[in-house]
């Protein structure tokens, strides 16, 4: 690991005080950090909801209606969707669950990655543990969101990811997940 | 129609009231998201219809349920759940709940449900009401040794199980329980005693079997 890297990973997670937890690390994925990029954004972000819950997905449309600066880019409910949407509508960010029928959140975030490494995925899931954090992170996933977060924390994860950094829910350990961010940037 | 909504997901919740607040002449009077809040919003405001999730830290949604029906007999519960269980579906109908309805089909059921409560009628979702005549009405009673420890329990029981499950210390449990630590303690050794447990761990594994919480 650099120590310029590092260097950096500190002064973002500095930066980012009264976000406790969400790290702003994206020197490995995009060679800018987020704090370059305050101020207002030119457009909307688009967002692709992907959950095999449409009440989940009404729930997500619902809160992000309520912010100016979220487009809903479209809807799936599963990977395979996912990924065929992805392709269509070219979302900034792709919204999606882990455990879906037919295909989960997982598959889909590497296929994904591969064909349109450009958007950027969010995961929101049930599952509160840092081995899928990590298992999601390796598989080129931006942010970890868990259901049981709040509607405010949802807006600051996308608003993370957007701005390139990479988010991880306040719910998990926040010593670890750090450790965990720092072991995958230093094999990327 | 006043309804009331619990669930400890911010964004289950908001889905859930966009659904409801279509209907017209139809009114979300509180959200809450644990069954404890529930039980205190539903006394509090007595609405017609409450939307309840299973699996909600501290007081579970069966034992909220349980807790509504006695202080409001007028008062219907729609269950909603994750996934389907015969146990679950036993539990449910026994504590006087005359709604089910799996979260995967809320979009299409929840709206149709709330109505039929709404008049006091019944609304179980397909599967469970296939789980039914497939005979699960007409079943002996359980004889399974948890079957029978967790009959034994009484429900102030159960909710302290949930509680000293999810870890919190006998103190924690009274002050949540607005009891002395002396009687949380009592209540404490009467369930490991009755249920012949001698671990937490096996309390949590108890608690986890019998749905009380969810991992």
């Amino acid at each position: 690991m650099k120590r310029e890297k590092l260097r950096a990973i500190r002064e973002a997670v500095r930066a980012s005080r009264g976000i406790p937890i969400a790290l702003f690390w994206s020197s490995t994925f995009a060679g800018q950090l987020p704090i370059e990029q305050k101020g207002p954004k030119a457009a909307m972000t688009r967002v692709l909801v992907v959950d095999d819950h449409t009440v989940i997905r009404r729930g997500i449309q619902s809160i992000l209606r309520a912010w100016p600066d979220w487009e809903i880019a479209g809807e799936a409910a599963d990977g395979e969707e996912a990924i065929q949407l992805t392709r269509d509508v070219k979302p900034d960010i792709v919204l999606m669950d882990i455990s879906m029928p037919r295909m989960g959140g997982l598959e889909a975030t590497r296929a994904i990655r591969k064909v349109c490494p450009e958007v950027k995925i969010l995961l929101l899931t049930l599952h509160d543990s840092l081995e899928w954090v990590e298992i999601a992170l390796q598989a080129g996933a931006r942010g970890y969101l868990l259901k049981s977060d709040t509607e405010g924390e949802l807006v600051r994860a996308l608003n993370v990811v957007a701005g390139n950094g990479i988010y991880v829910s306040p719910s998990l350990d926040a010593d670890r997940v750090k450790k965990i961010i720092v072991d995958i940037g230093s094999t990327v | 129609m006043r309804i009331l909504i619990a669930d400890d997901h911010d964004v289950v919740r908001t889905g859930l009231r966009q659904l409801l607040l279509e209907r017209r002449g139809w009114e979300v009077c509180g959200e809450a998201k644990t069954g404890r809040e529930a039980v205190a919003m539903a006394l509090q405001t007595k609405p017609d219809v409450v939307v309840m999730d299973i699996g909600m830290p501290e007081l579970n949604g069966l034992e909220a349920a349980r807790q509504i029906r006695k202080g409001l007999p007028n008062t219907e519960i729609v269950i909603l759940s994750l996934h389907l269980s015969d146990e679950l579906v036993y539990e449910i109908v026994q504590t006087g709940v005359r709604g089910y309805v799996l979260k995967s089909d809320a979009n299409r059921d929840l709206v149709n449900a709330v109505e039929a409560l709404g008049m006091h009628r019944t609304f179980f979702t397909a599967k469970v009401s296939e789980m039914m005549l497939d005979g699960f009405c007409n079943r002996k009673p359980r004889t399974g040794q948890d079957g029978v420890a967790r009959d034994r329990l009484t429900s102030r029981q159960r909710e302290i199980v949930q509680l000293l499950a999810e870890g919190k210390s006998s103190k924690e449990v009274a002050v949540v329980l607005n009891i002395s630590v002396k009687t949380a303690e009592t209540h404490r050794a009467n369930i490991m005693r009755k249920l012949e447990l001698h671990s937490v761990s096996e309390l949590v594994r108890y608690a986890v079997k019998n749905q009380i919480i969810e991992v």
